[in-house]
């Protein structure tokens, strides 16, 4: 029996950008629901999940798996819930649960440069962004100080104040690649949500080196921290409610959603106004699903731009042994990059990228390939300690033009709870392949550096995924064009806002997670602006 | 080679792992203790002779001990964690006691060299060409089984870690207090091998 609710303002998704929007707006008086399709988690159990895993290479493996709310897996066996219409493949991962994806995520909390919000000015290409970078300056800012970013002022994105805590101390491992790369490329320390000291009840990292798939220690800000602090601020979070329709008024205004619980029954809410926050893929299913006579295509839909402009952030990589002890797995997993092809002229020609640098201990990956070589007796551990200090990795992390043939659709096929799965049409394109082709020399150069032998580049054509999933919501002025405005506020009803990496217009070459935040707090405070000056602005949670 | 009959009880899963049906993790029965000394040959005995006191409860658990010496190196096994791993391995593969001392009988009789090992068997294209690979996924990854049937008896204590433990903690275990990872990495010192 469907049990009627109500909220000033609901909520669909529990992840870091729907929390902290939602915490905004509690701060400001209002009365907001969060409504969760996954379950609530134990960051306890997750650990002990992840030490008992027959599978530590699969960062997903840890999680639970809820039928109601299905999330793509594949591993041990891909499940058949993000369905590939190809030409290339996009197996993104997604997290379904209280506190959304960033339970997992490196914590690599990175700005643009400035000049990605007018790569379609500058260079011809892309699209620019209804704003500028200064405009997103103090929200980045407000981002930073509540999920305690650290970070130095040479990445190339400038900064009205500085960082609220200072770089975390390099691994012995990227001291060594900073100084013998020096002459040729500057290496950086990634801006990271990761405690150099402690901050806002948290304490400082202590190098579990598993920021992936799960920080024991709550020394790196996730998701279930936004929820937390929103929780403190008022706000009501309903777990196992999986939203299924979004429903509009005769007038265009959003009324009501209706979810189910994991028994199937239908419950309604109604608000005054909803933000969408389920990310890239679970927002535009939801949209494209909630058809009618009215809006036969979908709620906010009339451009037909919803689930269009799929970006994400495809790598190639090189591993090498270095010719001196390394060590990866000392300390945090993501410390360092290089910048210096984040921007420039070259972007009318090929994609931009950013060289990282992973730091993940190598163990597990040179016992697997010793085991698969079959190397044994004495020679065994010597090779082990030999590979796991010297192997290292750098791979690019390259920026995808928006395309709209790169898009989420609604498949024929249902989940248990007779939902549409999703489908993923993806490809990647020559302007981003020219990029890869590029970086090729960049890792040459820091494999000549580093004294490198045993190169091993990945395939030439083959991609990992970064699971940034970017657009398909994308925020721009004209309405025939872009979902939202320049605000997040669906252009086809006025109390319908969206938050998430969904609504970046490009991609860029970091990690979303970040600008999303940002982007999510202008759209709080532009919804409920403040009555007094920086009541909730700054500061930690 | 000397050779015990000493039946084996059913093994039964035991929270998730598979244990000896006398007594999981414990201590073998005294009255059952065989010395892996007694159920090697010479050629045997010269690749692992710091692994010959090691108490063994029957033929096939010795095969499994001699096998796992030859394949891990030098290095002293843990006996808990190696009748965890045996009463595991022997659980999901009935006939697997029978392949390590088949695999073991023809290392010793063609004294065949560990390093040589998995592509002799290969090039034989030997139906016991995929054990070396269990029984090292096993002590060094904590892994049996396979597929969606893996099973996860050791993280910390398997072999991966523990040989590199005077550097490095598996992952989810705090390195240190913060910074500590910018020194430099100071392994201790030992033989070639590491071996302290």
């Amino acid at each position: 029996m469907a049990t009627p609710d109500s909220a000033e303002v609901v909520v669909i998704g529990s992840g870091i950008c729907g929390a902290l929007a939602a915490r905004k707006l509690a701060l400001r008086g209002v009365p907001v629901l969060i409504l969760e399709a996954g379950p609530r988690i134990d960051r306890g159990r997750i650990v002990a999940a992840f030490r008992n895993s027959p599978r530590k290479g699969d960062w997903m493996s840890p999680y639970p798996y809820s039928p109601w709310a299905m999330q793509p897996q594949y591993k041990p066996k891909d499940n058949g819930y993000l369905i590939q219409a190809g030409p290339y493949p996009y197996p993104a991962e997604y997290i379904r649960v209280v506190g959304g994806t960033t339970w997992h995520w490196a914590a690599q909390a990175w700005r643009l440069v400035p000049n990605d919000v007018r790569i379609k000015s500058l260079y011809g290409v892309g699209v620019d962004w209804p704003m500028t970078y200064e405009e997103l300056d103090p929200w980045y800012q407000e981002a930073e100080e509540i999920l305690g970013v650290a970070g130095a002022d040479n990445t190339g994105s400038p900064r009205k104040h500085p960082f609220p805590l200072p770089p975390v101390a390099d691994p012995w491992s990227m001291i060594r690649f900073r100084e013998r790369l020096a002459p040729v490329y500057p290496v950086v320390a990634n801006t990271v949500a990761r405690n150099s000291r402690s901050y806002d009840g948290r304490p400082a990292c202590v190098g579990n080196n598993s920021c992936q798939p799960i920080c024991p220690v709550n020394a790196q800000y996730l998701g279930i921290n936004a929820v937390e602090a929103a929780e403190a601020a008022g706000v009501k979070v309903r777990a196992d409610a999986v939203v299924y329709r979004i429903e509009a008024d005769a007038k265009g205004r959003i009324a009501a959603v209706h979810y189910y619980d994991p028994d199937k029954t239908s419950h309604r809410v109604t608000a005054r106004q909803f933000i969408l926050a389920a990310n890239g893929i679970e927002s535009p299913k939801l949209l494209l699903m909630s058809t009618s006579s009215k809006y036969p295509n979908g709620i906010a839909n009339s451009s037909g731009m919803v689930g269009r402009h799929l970006m994400d952030h495809p790598s190639s990589s090189l591993t090498f042994y270095a010719d001196e002890e390394l060590w990866l797995g000392r300390g945090p997993q993501s410390p360092s990059s290089i910048n210096t092809m984040r921007d420039g002229a070259f972007r009318s020609q090929h994609a931009a990228y950013r060289l990282d640098f992973t730091n993940i201990s190598q163990v597990l990956s040179v016992t697997e390939a010793l085991i698969a070589e079959g190397v044994y007796g004495p020679e065994f551990e010597k090779q082990l300690r030999w590979r796991a200090a010297r192997q290292c990795n750098v791979k690019n992390v390259l920026e995808v033009l928006p395309n709209p043939d790169n898009r989420i659709t609604l498949s024929s096929e249902k989940d248990a709870l007779g939902i549409p799965k999703p489908v993923a049409h993806y490809s990647i394109d020559d302007y981003t392949r020219r990029g890869a082709e590029r970086s090729k020399q960049d890792f040459a150069k820091i494999a000549e550096l580093m004294g490198g032998t045993g190169l091993r580049y990945s395939p030439d054509g083959q991609f990992a995924n970064n699971q940034h999933i970017t657009g398909t919501l994308r925020m721009g002025d004209d309405p025939a064009k872009f979902v939202t405005d320049g605000f997040g506020r669906a252009h086809d009803h006025e109390n319908l806002y969206m938050c998430g990496t969904g609504v970046m217009p490009t991609a860029a070459t970091m990690n979303s997670t970040l600008t999303a935040v940002a982007l999510a707090l202008r759209t709080a405070d532009h919804m409920v602006p403040a009555k007094s000056s920086g009541a909730d602005n700054g500061g930690a949670t | 080679m000397k050779s015990v009959n000493t039946a084996r009880g059913k093994v039964e899963p035991v929270d998730g792992c598979a244990t000896p049906a006398s007594r999981p993790d414990g201590p073998i029965d005294p009255a059952r203790r065989k010395l892996l000394a007694g159920l090697v040959t010479a050629y045997t005995a010269s690749l692992v002779p710091w692994a010959l006191a090691v108490p063994v409860t029957d033929a096939g658990h010795g095969a499994f001990v001699a096998l796992s010496a030859i394949l891990a190196g030098k290095r002293v096994l843990n006996s808990v964690l190696g009748q965890r791993l045996h009463a595991a391995l022997v659980d999901i593969e009935p006939g697997f006691d029978a392949d390590c001392q088949a695999l073991l009988k023809q290392i010793e009789a063609q004294q065949i060299d560990p390093a040589k090992l998995q592509g002799a068997l290969d090039a034989a294209h030997s139906s016991l060409a995929p054990l070396p690979r269990k029984l090292m996924r096993a002590w060094c990854l904590g892994l049996v089984g396979d597929g969606e049937a893996t099973r996860c008896v050791a993280y910390e204590n398997a072999l991966d870690a523990v040989m590199v433990a005077d550097v490095l903690k598996p992952p989810t275990y705090a390195y240190g207090p913060y910074g500590s990872w910018s020194n430099p990495p100071a392994a201790k010192g030992g033989d070639e091998h590491g071996n302290a």
